[in-house]
Formats: C-alpha cells, sequence, structure tokens
C-alpha cells in the first residue's frame, strides 16, 4: 500500500506492481494519479549545469556556490516537497537571508491564511465523510482536480451519520462560472455564475439568509439555495481557484456568508488546496514566521523574517531576485507571463524529479526522487490531516530533504 | 475579423495526465493549445473546429486551435486549460490582496493561418 502525492487528498490506499518501465497493475489510483506516477518513467531529470550533464556532487555545489553569491536570493516551489523538505528549505531561507515563496501566493493562500488564523471555521475530510449532508464545491471542480474527493468523502461514501448518503442524505451544490464536470453530476443544483460575480452572488445569498428577496440574479433559485442552506445539519464549503481569482479583495465577505451560516446550523470550509503539501509549507511558515508565505529573511537578525508582503510574493520577487532555486514546481509553465520571463533571466536551480520548462531553463538541475513513491516523509493533507509515508521502490537518488541538506552543508 | 473576449480557465483530468508523462509532447500541446468558444463567437470569425486562432493581448500572443463549447450560450467568453499557453496571456500585476488577476484574461481572438504555437518557441520568448 502506498500513498499518492499527485494531489492534495493524498490517498493512502493506493496498490501498485511496478516492473520495469511501467505500472504493471494498480487499485484504487485515479487517472490523475496515474498521469503522476507515470513520472518514474519518462522524462526523468539528470544532473546538468549549463545544459551539460555533470555529477550530482559537481551539480550540489554549483547550486551552493550560486546561493552562497546571491545578493536577493528567492527560494520557491515547496508545495510537492515533504514537511521534512520544507523545514530544511526554511531553513535554508534563514541561513542566506532569503525570500523564500510557494504556490500558495498564486492560489489558495488568501483562503489558508484565515483557515490556519481560525477565521473561517474548518473540519477534516474525514468529518466530511461521516457528517456532512451539504457539499458546497464553489470555482472548482473536483471531478477532475481531486477525482476521488466525492466518493472517498463528500458525497458517495456512506459515513458515520449518512448511511443513506448520496441517494438520500447528501446534496451536493456548485458554483461555477462554467458547468464543469462536477455541476453535470449535481445538475439540479448548479448555480452559474458570470466571471468575477462570486461576490455579487454571495451578496445574493447573505440576502436570502436574512429573509429578504436579491435584488439580482434568479431570485427563486437563489431562495431554493438559501432554504437547503438553512436546512443543513453540516455543511462544508469546498471553495476552489476560480473562486478566490474572483473574489481578490473581497474576501471578507465569504468570511461573513459562513459566520452568518453558523450562526444558523453548522458550516465548515476546506480549501481545494491542489498540490499535496501547500498547506504543510503555510503550516510551517505560520509557525516559524507568523505568515504562511511570501517572506524575507534579508538583512534581519539570523533566521528572523525581515519582510512580508506582495513584494515577498514570486510575482514581484522574481523581478528583484539575482538568483533562484525552485523546488518540485514548474513556474516557467504555471505562472503569468512576466514572471515566467523575470525567472527565465536570472541563474535557476531547479531540484525536481522529472524534465519541465523551468528544469531546461535552469543553469543547475538536480535530480529528486519522487515523493510517495522513491522517498518517504510526512505532508498534510488539504485538511490538515498528517499523512507519513514510505518509499515502496528504491532509488538512486537523493530525496529532496537530502539534497537541500547537502545544499545547505556546502554553503 | 476578431473578437474581443473574457477568457476563463480550468482543469481538466486527461490534460493533467497527459502533462505529467511529458510536457513536450504533441498529445499534451493538443490536450491544452485550444480555446473553446460559445457558437455565436465561432459564427462572428467564421471558424470551424480546429481552425487556427490568434489570441493576443497586452501581455503576449499565441495561436491555438478553436473548439465549439458543450457548455453554452456564453458568446463573448471563452474558456481554456491551465496550462503554458493560457499562462502567456496573463498579468502578473498584484492587486490589493496579493492574488493577482490571475486567471482573468481579456483577449482579441482572431482566425489564423499560423500554426499552434509550440512550446520552444514559447521558451525562446521568455528568455528574449
Amino acid at each position: 500500500m502506498t500513498t499518492c502525492t499527485g494531489c492534495s487528498l493524498l490517498c493512502e490506499d493506493i496498490e501498485l506492481v511496478l516492473k520495469t518501465g511501467a505500472i504493471s497493475e494498480a487499485k484504487n489510483l485515479c487517472r490523475k494519479g496515474q498521469g503522476h506516477f507515470q513520472a518514474l518513467f519518462t522524462e526523468r531529470t539528470k544532473p546538468m549545469i549549463d545544459g551539460k550533464e555533470v555529477t550530482l556532487d559537481q551539480a550540489i555545489a554549483k547550486a551552493a556556490e550560486i546561493l552562497k553569491n546571491a545578493r536577493t536570493p528567492l527560494l520557491y516551489g515547496w508545495s510537492n516537497s515533504t514537511l521534512e523538505a520544507q523545514t530544511v528549505g526554511i531553513n535554508l531561507a534563514k541561513k542566506i537571508g532569503a525570500n523564500i515563496d510557494d504556490t500558495s501566493s498564486f492560489c489558495e493562500g488568501l483562503l489558508m491564511e484565515r483557515i490556519l488564523n481560525g477565521k473561517i471555521p474548518t473540519c477534516t475530510l474525514d468529518d466530511v465523510r461521516n457528517f456532512a449532508d451539504t457539499s458546497v464545491f464553489w470555482g472548482t471542480d473536483p471531478s477532475n482536480s481531486h477525482p476521488r474527493h466525492l466518493s472517498r468523502f463528500s458525497y458517495y461514501p456512506r459515513g458515520e451519520k449518512r448511511q443513506k448518503s448520496y441517494e438520500e442524505e447528501r446534496t451536493c451544490m456548485v458554483v461555477d462560472v462554467r458547468k464543469s464536470a462536477t455541476a453535470h453530476l449535481c445538475s439540479n443544483y448548479y448555480f452559474r455564475v458570470p466571471p468575477e460575480g462570486d461576490a455579487e452572488f454571495l451578496e445574493s445569498i447573505l440576502t436570502v439568509l436574512d429573509g429578504k428577496i436579491p435584488k439580482t440574479g434568479d431570485k427563486k433559485r437563489l431562495i431554493e439555495l438559501g432554504t437547503i442552506l438553512k436546512k443543513t445539519e453540516f455543511g462544508v464549503i469546498f471553495p476552489g481557484q476560480r473562486m478566490i481569482y474572483s473574489m481578490q479583495d473581497k474576501m471578507d465577505l465569504f468570511e461573513e456568508l459562513v459566520a452568518r451560516l453558523n450562526e444558523i446550523t453548522t458550516f465548515k470550509v476546506i480549501p481545494m488546496v491542489g498540490h499535496y503539501n501547500m498547506r504543510g509549507f503555510n503550516q510551517l511558515m505560520l509557525g516559524q514566521t507568523g505568515f504562511i508565505n511570501s517572506v524575507s529573511f534579508r538583512g534581519g537578525a539570523a533566521g528572523a523574517a525581515t519582510t512580508h508582503g506582495p513584494e515577498q510574493g514570486v510575482a514581484l520577487a522574481a523581478k528583484s531576485s539575482d538568483a533562484a532555486l525552485i523546488i518540485g514546481s514548474d513556474p516557467l509553465s504555471a505562472l503569468p507571463f512576466g514572471t515566467a520571463r523575470a525567472l527565465a533571466h536570472i541563474p535557476l536551480i531547479a531540484i525536481d524529479p522529472r524534465r519541465s520548462l523551468t528544469t531546461d531553463a535552469a543553469q543547475v538541475v538536480i535530480p529528486s526522487a519522487l515523493s510517495g513513491l522513491e522517498a518517504g516523509g510526512t505532508a498534510l493533507r488539504m485538511d490538515g490531516t498528517r499523512i507519513s509515508f514510505e518509499p515502496i521502490t528504491e532509488s538512486e537518488r537523493l530525496s529532496d530533504e537530502q539534497i537541500l541538506t547537502r545544499i545547505m552543508e556546502a554553503i | 475579423m476578431s473578437v474581443e473576449l473574457k477568457i476563463v480557465c480550468f482543469e481538466d483530468i486527461f490534460q493533467y495526465e497527459s502533462g505529467e508523462k511529458s510536457r513536450f509532447s504533441d498529445e499534451y500541446r493538443q490536450f491544452s493549445a485550444v480555446i473553446l468558444l460559445d457558437k455565436q463567437d465561432m459564427a462572428s470569425l467564421g471558424v470551424k473546429d480546429g481552425d487556427k486562432v490568434l489570441v493576443e493581448n497586452e501581455i503576449s500572443k499565441i495561436v491555438v486551435a478553436a473548439k465549439t463549447s458543450d457548455d453554452e450560450p456564453h458568446a463573448g467568453l471563452a474558456f481554456m486549460i491551465n496550462s503554458v499557453w493560457s499562462n502567456q496571456l496573463l498579468r502578473d500585476d498584484l492587486c490589493n490582496a496579493s492574488v493577482s488577476g490571475f486567471k482573468g484574461i481579456t483577449a482579441r481572438v482572431a482566425p489564423s493561418q499560423g500554426e499552434v504555437t509550440r512550446i520552444p518557441e514559447i521558451v525562446q520568448r521568455l528568455r528574449a
């Protein structure tokens, strides 16, 4: 049995039989996980400096040299690394006075910060399976992003208090700009919002909860939605990126909605985190710095966070850094043009199990083991549950933690 | 003929699986370099499924394949899968809340005789 690190559900019930060059048998593995584990056999990275293959020792030494000589280094990625690797990474940032940030500054961070600071109530996915009668997927499509969410936790399982499950006891709702696969599944309760219209939709729900008629939107359907929310015994909202991008600086409204719902019944929130250990990085950072991401350790007392804010987020930090270490992430592919372009113009050190646009552009490439298959460790599921996993196959490749430790030692 | 559209990005499990195998494959490009258009916008542009369109804004430009959306009607709104192609059009300037205007893309779409933009060309632009 192994754990899939393909998304933040961290499914622990995966049975795999590996043969040379292929997965010969797989049980409980979704299509996304199947793709994730295929990374074992395709386009693996090799140690490189300036496009030429070198020894691992040479690549690590060069990485240490670049970071040591950088005036404003940036350490970015982290959401696809274990807690153990993230801990070493934060220590590395403290040691060299670096800026450190993860993928959450571009996605769920805005909401995660409120969850971790206790401003928005949350629960575990096991609570969802056992008690939830209403799940609201808002700006997210778990059928494509977290394929086993509905089957393991939110819709189909017969939980402790939900033995009649989706047939009678669970309602699944989708609020989204697009009629996604999940929206098709619960089409009776699909609520379409226009682009950037989530805040207005949310205000309409607040109006309905106050017993008034909303000024905008389909009044009949909004009243129907309000009635279901009020009758819910244990509800959970799962916000995704499309909701967060749409809300932007109006997230206080969402906090207000959740507070209002909890005056009537019980409602919790679990952000639909994408990468398998984004939450882990956010919790570690909060514990050590008081901030979940986007922190600089430059110029202050040893180990003290000196500044935090958008300027320390990757989008701006990439433009003011003179070198960057990228771990388990492909920002040249995943981030906006301007940020990717800024990164492509500074010396990059890429630690990654597989080839990407970022490893192709990197001055130094350090191959790493694939978490969950070739390297063990610990991570936090999207709901904060700690999951530990052991490697199921031997590998000569070092784990992220081992690579970062060696870079630290060499600086 | 061209139309100005709002573009929203979404996730697709088949494209994700393909990208995990290789971000440099033809299969991944075929999944990713696509824009889903409303039937009315397809007609306005005079394009049919598989025709190439130039998607351009103040940030960058790409050529992708047009496909009729099965989620109609949404004239004036288009959808693209999250990928390096859609990300070429994204702004990265920050709003007050520190999340960028990510995924709220406005772009002009026009028929194109060009080929779908390939990864090496994108990498070249990033390095230019």
